[in-house]
């Protein structure tokens, strides 16, 4: 079997061989590394899917090679290594050319009915013919009946059709459902003002907003105004004094290392349960919700910055998450994160507490549509009670896409965010 | 513009154009002295003489093939069949001669002649002579179908079917020819095949139809209108060969709806060709699927009640609406 160039991720068209592991006509067993790879992101190892032995090592340590392009193949027992491809990219046409030649003689050979039936799955003919009404399998009643009507347009406004209710025959999603669903779903606004914070939703949903006129509008005009992403910032001083203790209690009760972002992760992504609005991506044609709360981190490298995913934050522990930042920052570190450890964020956290800086102001991670800011905690006197006490602050500025989060509803994520800093034990539940 | 019955606008379609043109020329069986079965061709033996107004023997097949051989010559034959369903007889002449001779001839040849005559249910023909043959017809290359709907499309389509280069069979509606409407009195009117119209604008569903089914449409669709609300747009395709689908279409993007009504029964029929069309021409603004009102699949029954019940309504029109609008 042959050993290709992975893709390991959407942008990924090329990967460069850093060693092999194994040389030519060396057993090699499942699960082996046979070599190192590196893709713009990260360098990983490529495993034997089968035992063998590595022949035709068609590609050279420090060769950049297309994906898709042959590395090597793996010999099963009995078969013999052929000539090398000449170039790893010629493989796959030369597949076809195979396949095509097999057709040809099927042709000349007067098969052609066998052909044909290599082409078509077998109809039972006998069975069209006594009906001319073409009846749908009860197997396949599973399946989201929706008019093609329907499905344009759920696709044009970014709504998945999974999250609407059919009003046809058998359940048809059909144009007036996508409609009403998309003029239901933009009928949401964040909650704004009042004194009781937003309820948190026990699950939030895949779910798309079709953009109103005046959301377009908005969109528009801040976006011409201070180009492809209108930031605006948030700032807020919260008291971190009992969050800093209720550390320093789990750190010694539990024995694990838990940072202080440890504890904003989590406070941030059980705030967004309340406000699913800051956890989106701006589109076009609709604003998409995002059914997950994945937090981005951002971690430092040498070769610079990368935000590694910790999926799922609200769903996890504070012990969990730290465990997970903690192997997650390593692995960015060493450039060993997969795709799916650094991909499809919905909000995002960058801390530069650890580097002293105060107060800052992060540039959004597209697709999310916010970021966090998050400060050093400084002891600052404050007043209280007409007393002046020695109090741990910690200053936070949320960076939000005026097209999506207006500034009120900014200001409220914050609001609850001040909730779960200020009172952590809400954390532990 | 004067008001004129159907059967008069294609009696004053022949009369111009044999008027117009003196190698035009009728021929049928009981055209002349008995002046035609439905009084299409009444006077016309007094006023062109036996030449070329011609009384023939019951003979289809010869009238056909003497036509082929007239057109074949330079003259412009005009063949009244007393029903469509006679033609049947004549289908060799008209298939496999009429419509394929400039193909034999490697396009030396044009055999510009008409067959016309009246075709459909509801005036208690019964079984043989109830028929509709626009399926049969319009699917064979080499032959042009017309289908007019209205007094005005029947003069002016028959007079683009004499001027032509091409075989037509023009299919009448028995059931219309005493329909009134304005015909326009210009001798030089015409209406050119392969346009279809829109005959009523509507922005909620589109019916397409043609001949009578159009008149039946219309009326189902002013009664949509008044009782529910609905606005059909209302296609009329004119001729079926040529088939012109394009204001249909643009009509179901508007729309996303379609109902396709047709008299004849149901399997092979024209509206399962355009009803196809459709589909594979705008597929994705579908919201329902296309609709075909068709008549029930029986020989078409003689007693009246019996035949009202085989043939398509208003009602039917107006159920199958409200299903491609998802009201049912």
């Amino acid at each position: 079997m042959e050993i290709i160039m992975p893709k390991m991720g959407d942008a990924m068209t090329e990967g460069k061989v850093i060693r092999w592991y194994k040389k030519a006509g060396e057993a090699v067993k499942k699960g082996d590394p046979l070599l190192e790879i590196e893709t713009d992101k990260v360098n990983l190892d490529l495993e034997a899917e089968q035992d063998g032995t590595l022949g035709d090592v068609s590609a050279q340590e420090g060769q950049m090679v297309p994906v898709g392009g042959r590395l090597a193949t793996i010999l099963g027992a009995g078969e013999k290594s052929g000539a090398p491809a000449p170039s790893p990219a010629k493989t796959e046409p030369q597949q076809r050319r195979v396949i095509d030649k097999k057709d040809s003689i099927k042709h000349t050979t007067g098969e052609y009915a066998e052909a044909i039936e290599m082409k078509a799955p077998r109809i039972d003919r006998t069975q069209a013919q006594k009906t001319n009404v073409v009846a749908i399998p009860q197997a396949e009643s599973s399946r989201r009946r929706s008019s093609p009507l329907a499905r344009k347009m759920a696709s044009s406004m970014g709504v998945s059709l999974e999250a609407i209710q059919g009003s046809g025959p058998q359940g048809r999603i059909v144009a007036r459902d996508v409609k009403e669903f998309g003029s239901g779903a933009a009928a949401f606004r964040p909650p704004i003002g009042g004194l009781k914070p937003a309820a948190p939703q026990q699950t939030l949903e895949d779910k798309s907003i079709p953009l109103s006129t005046m959301r377009r509008t908005i969109a528009k005009r801040l976006a011409e105004s201070t180009g492809p992403i209108p930031h605006f910032y948030l700032t807020v001083d919260y008291d971190v004094t009992n969050l800093l203790s209720l550390r320093q209690q789990l750190i010694e009760i539990e024995q694990e290392k838990i940072s202080v972002n440890d504890f904003v992760i989590r406070a941030a992504a059980l705030a967004i349960r309340h406000h699913p609005n800051v956890n989106a991506s701006w589109g076009d044609e609709a604003i998409a919700l995002h059914g997950q709360i994945n937090i981005g981190v951002a971690v430092s490298t040498p070769e610079g910055l990368i935000t590694p995913v910790v999926r799922e934050a609200d769903q996890k522990s504070l012990i969990e998450i730290a465990n997970e930042v903690r192997a997650l920052a390593e692995k960015a570190k060493n450039r060993k994160l997969r795709p799916e450890e650094y991909q499809s964020s919905t909000f995002t956290i960058s801390n530069l507490g650890a580097w002293g800086i105060e107060e800052f102001t992060a540039i959004i991670n597209p697709p999310n549509v916010a970021i966090l800011a998050i400060g050093a905690a400084t002891s600052q006197p404050v007043v209280i009670d007409k007393q002046v006490v020695i109090r741990d602050r910690m200053k936070i500025t949320m960076s939000c896409d005026h097209r999506v989060v207006d500034g009120a509803a900014g200001a409220d994520y914050l609001r609850t965010l001040r909730q779960y800093i200020e009172q952590p034990v809400r954390l532990l539940v | 513009m004067a008001e004129k019955s159907y059967r008069d606008a294609i009696r004053d379609a022949m009369v111009e154009e044999m008027d117009r043109d003196p190698n035009v020329l009728i021929m049928g069986e009981d055209i002349g002295v008995y002046e035609g079965t439905f009084r299409i061709t009444a006077g016309m033996l007094k006023k062109y003489g036996p030449k070329r107004v011609i009384d023939t023997p019951i003979a289809e097949a010869g009238m056909a093939g003497t036509a082929v051989g007239m057109a074949m010559f330079g003259l412009r034959p005009v063949v009244e069949m007393m029903t469509m369903n006679f033609a049947i007889v004549a289908a060799d002449q008209i298939l496999n001669h009429a419509a394929k001779v400039r193909y034999f001839s490697g396009g030396q040849v044009d055999v510009p002649m008409v067959i016309r005559g009246p075709q459909g249910a509801g005036v208690q023909l019964s079984a043989q002579h109830s028929q509709s043959f626009e399926s049969f017809y319009a699917h064979f290359p080499g032959i042009k179908v017309a289908a007019p709907g209205t007094p005005a499309d029947a003069k002016g389509l028959l007079k683009t079917a004499i001027r032509g280069r091409d075989p037509v069979i023009f299919l009448e509606s028995a059931a219309l020819y005493g329909m009134k409407g304005q015909v326009p009195d210009d001798p030089d009117f015409t209406v050119p095949f392969g346009q279809s119209r829109v005959a009523r604008e509507g922005a909620d569903v589109t019916i397409v139809s043609y001949s009578r089914m159009l008149q039946m449409s219309l009326q189902a669709a002013e009664k949509l209108s008044k009782e529910e609300s609905i606005e059909a747009e209302v296609i009329d395709l004119r001729t079926l060969r040529p088939l012109d689908l394009q204001p249909a279409i643009e009509s179901v993007r508007k729309t996303h709806r379609c109902v396709v009504v047709q008299e004849q029964w149901k399997p092979f029929g024209p509206a399962a060709e355009i009803a196809a069309s459709i589909t594979e021409a705008g597929f994705d603004e579908l919201d329902a699927p296309v609709e075909r009102v068709t008549g029930e699949d029986v020989p078409m029954p003689y007693a009246r009640n019996l035949e009202l019940l085989a043939t398509p309504h208003e009602e039917h029109v107006i159920e199958a609406v409200k299903r491609v609008l998802y009201r049912s």
